[in-house]
């Protein structure tokens, strides 16, 4: 069983009706994330792995089964700010400079963002941001705006980290350094980490496990425990003993 | 960037050459024998006259300035309520189609019978203003991006919150964009309530008091600036929204009602919310009239309008003067509308063949909608007489310029690689436009359509009213000198009844030609 702080799912279901059609998104899907870890979730498009991230953010509500963040309801863990989040596409507000949009969860939060410029200063140097305050998003490139994405997901200093895709827009070579750059990030605020992805190879690299998922219905298949040692460096991804776990990965998603 | 300065010089031209083209034949009198004045004639006349405009333009420019404010702080807290409860937005589904589809002119003299001063002025102008900001704002907010706002609820944001940090800040440029037509719209509504009786002073009295006098060039001189003030109020917005959104895109209204996601909950709830819909419109009426505490006598409520037309010893007669006048009415909106429709819809099509002669109409199309209606009626009465052809006329030309700009940005946006497609197998031009434009223009047919249902009766009873002396407008005219509040009322209540029937037939024959053809509505 997962200490209290991690991320717990149990025996959770989950039903979409729409325009007379029905789809069974999640079918008793069980996860437990211990305190610290880093965990992935891959499958196919449709298998139900943002619903369940969603589930657990609290944007949707289960059927059935029970969700804890660190112990507490996913709403409750969320207004306690011990959750932190970051989406596919980095949903930006356009209107706000990067300095502001990284203030955006502490203006929810109800906390004052000017006693804490300074965490939204070194969150914005950490993701390597620093001279670009002030810039719009409009004016930055792709993958800088995912790094801002990044730096407001931290900047709450959550004890429980959600990412859904969160390079998916970005190409091959600048996922790579990001993945580098997010493992050094997690492992200094040892959060509970989360992570929604399509790729096998990024999930093997970031994660202490994978959780494979098949679609129609929802669920998990397999829970792929990934031995490497902490702190992983590029060479990594032309290890043999890595694409090993690799293609395992990729025989139990394709059904083998 | 040289493209866009390419068509404005081609504007320019067309402008130059219509002017040049006006002053000949006004010079000459070769219009219905000097009904229309040379350019330099009526620019003459505005000088000689220029006494008489600064406080007419003045109460003008006050009832509108102050509608205009009224009816976005409306619209924009409407368009938030709605954006946040679907439930309020069904219930107030029937008074949104009423206020989108009323013709101002059938309520101002009811707005005359029960306000004082300014405020009739006021209250049509904000009528006309607050249709086209609550649309835009439940657009604009229910457009937001989804992901920011799925970020705010993550953090354990509230519905406000949302609405704060992301939605209501996404909205502003479309509510933007909305302002520059409500801006002409505030300036209509204002001029048509000046008809509607009261006051000295105002763009509409004058033009009221200068039509029996039979002097063209004065008639175009107040035409020409109160087309002037509606179209500076709309390039002023129209600049503040480039400003905002980097973009010079040419807007239309959004004819659609903002709906609801049908409501899936029990059947009795349901009917009780669609009576409660149906119902309201009927309950805000009862609401102002004991609000304004204008006495019985003059002002009617739903039940003495029913009490008037099927129980009083006058029921007889009041009916056979009602069908009389829809008689009337009724058959000449419809062919002025199919006829305006018709043409729009050809020329729109064609335009696809000829884009550039098109690109260079565009502005004199667009300048033609910020025209205030009351504006160009007389000049038409002037041109055409009072007769009936006046009417059918002045319907043509109401529905044709808003439904070619509908059309043509419709069909601009129909992909090229779509038309392209049957071309690569070899078909004509014919073929192509049988397969693709046309399918592919339908929505916007249909928008253009629900645009022009209450242009098209606003039109035709301002043309009665004002000239011809017949059906709907006429009646409603005569029953203010008769005194008849009841029929004042009963008119008012049937000609926004016909209006809302009207837009709703239109609205499901929409829904099932397109839900067969598998397609969207345009907005």
């Amino acid at each position: 069983m997962a200490a209290p702080d991690g991320i717990v799912l149990e025996g959770v279901s989950k039903t979409f009706r729409g325009r007379g059609k029905v789809v069974e998104a999640l079918r008793d899907v069980s996860l437990a994330c211990p305190s610290g870890s880093f965990t992935a979730i891959i499958g196919p498009s449709g298998c139900g792995k943002s619903t369940v991230m969603r589930i657990a953010l609290g944007l949707e509500t289960a059927d059935s089964g029970s969700v804890r963040i660190a112990g507490e309801a996913p709403m409750e863990a969320a207004r306690a700010g011990i959750t932190g989040v970051a989406f596919q596409d980095a949903a930006l507000l356009p209107w706000r400079s990067v300095r502001r949009n990284v203030e955006v969860p502490l203006e929810v939060l109800r906390r004052r963002p000017s006693d804490h410029a300074a965490e939204v200063a070194a969150m914005i140097g950490l993701v390597g941001l620093g001279g670009f305050e002030n810039s719009l998003p409009g004016e930055l490139s792709g993958g800088m705006r995912q790094r801002v994405a990044i730096a407001r997901a931290l900047v709450t200093h959550p004890q429980v980290l959600f990412m859904d895709e969160p390079f998916g827009a970005l190409d091959q070579i600048l996922r790579r350094q990001m993945n580098v750059e997010l493992q050094r990030i997690w492992a200094e605020t040892g959060s509970t980490a989360l992570l929604v992805t399509h790729g096998i190879d990024e999930a093997v690299f970031l994660a202490d496990r994978v959780v494979v998922m098949h679609a129609a219905p929802g669920r998990v298949v397999e829970v792929i425990d990934v031995p490497f040692e902490r702190p992983r460096r590029p060479p990594l991804f032309s290890d043999p003993a890595f694409h090993r776990v690799c293609d395992h990965i990729a025989e139990v998603l394709h059904g083998g | 960037m040289a493209a866009d300065r390419g068509s404005g010089w081609r504007g320019l031209r067309v402008a130059i050459l219509i002017l040049a083209l006006w002053e000949v034949a006004g010079r000459f009198d070769l219009v219905a024998g000097g009904a229309l004045p040379s350019v330099g004639e009526i620019l003459v006349r505005l000088w000689q006259d220029r006494a008489d405009y600064p406080l007419h333009v003045w109460a003008t420019l006050y009832a509108s300035a102050a509608g205009f404010v009224l009816g976005n702080l409306a619209g924009v807290a409407a368009g938030v309520v709605f954006a946040l409860s679907t439930t309020a937005l069904r219930i107030f589904r029937g008074v949104n189609i009423a206020i989108f589809a009323l013709p101002p002119i059938a309520i101002a003299p009811i707005l005359v019978l029960t306000l004082p001063g300014m405020a009739p002025r006021v209250a049509l102008a904000a009528l006309g203003v607050y249709f086209v900001t609550m649309t835009a704002t439940v657009v604009g907010i229910s457009q937001a991006d989804s992901r920011a706002a799925d970020l705010v609820r993550a953090y354990g944001g509230s519905r406000r919150d949302v609405l704060r940090l992301v939605e209501f800040r996404g909205a502003l440029p479309v509510i933007l964009a909305g302002l520059r037509i409500a801006a002409p719209n505030a300036v209509l509504g204002a001029i048509l309530a000046e008809f509607g009786g009261g006051g000295r002073w105002g763009l509409g009295t004058y033009l009221l008091g200068s039509l029996g006098r039979g002097e063209p060039d004065r008639l175009w001189g107040i035409g020409v600036i109160a087309t002037l003030i509606a179209g500076l109020s709309y390039a002023a917005f129209a600049l503040l929204s480039r400003r905002f959104l980097g973009s010079a895109r040419a807007v239309t209204l959004n004819t659609a009602v903002p709906a609801a996601q049908p409501d899936r909950g029990p059947l009795a709830r349901r009917i009780v919310m669609s009576l409660a819909t149906v119902a309201l419109p009927f309950f805000l009426w009862w609401v102002f009239i004991k609000a304004t505490g204008v006495p019985d006598l003059i002002a009617k409520t739903p039940a003495a309008v029913v009490d008037y037309l099927f129980f009083s010893p006058a029921a007889g007669a009041a009916q056979e003067r009602l069908w009389a006048a829809m008689a009337q009415t009724l058959p000449i909106t419809f062919l002025g509308m199919v006829a305006g429709l018709s043409f729009a819809f050809i020329l729109a099509i064609l335009s696809r063949l000829a884009p550039r002669a098109i690109e260079a109409f565009m502005p004199v199309a667009l300048v033609t909608q910020t025209m205030p209606l009351v504006a160009l009626t007389p000049l038409l009465v002037l041109i055409l007489g009072r007769g009936t052809s006046l009417t059918l006329w002045v319907t043509i030309s109401v529905t044709f310029f808003p439904a070619f700009v509908t059309l043509a940005q419709g069909i601009a946006l129909v992909p090229r690689s779509a038309e392209e497609l049957p071309r690569v197998y070899g078909a004509s031009r014919w073929t192509e436009m049988r397969m693709v434009t046309i399918p592919a223009s339908l929505p916007y047919l249909f928008a253009a359509t629900r645009l022009t249902v209450p242009r098209a009766l606003l039109g035709v009873m301002i043309a009665e009213w004002l000239a011809t002396g017949r059906g709907l407008g006429n009646l409603l005219n005569q029953s203010r000198g008769y005194l008849d509040y009841a029929m004042i009322w009963t008119v008012a209540a049937v000609s926004v009844g016909l209006a809302v029937l009207f837009y709703q037939a239109v609205v499901m024959v929409e829904r099932r030609v397109l839900g067969r053809l598998g397609m969207t509505t345009a907005e």
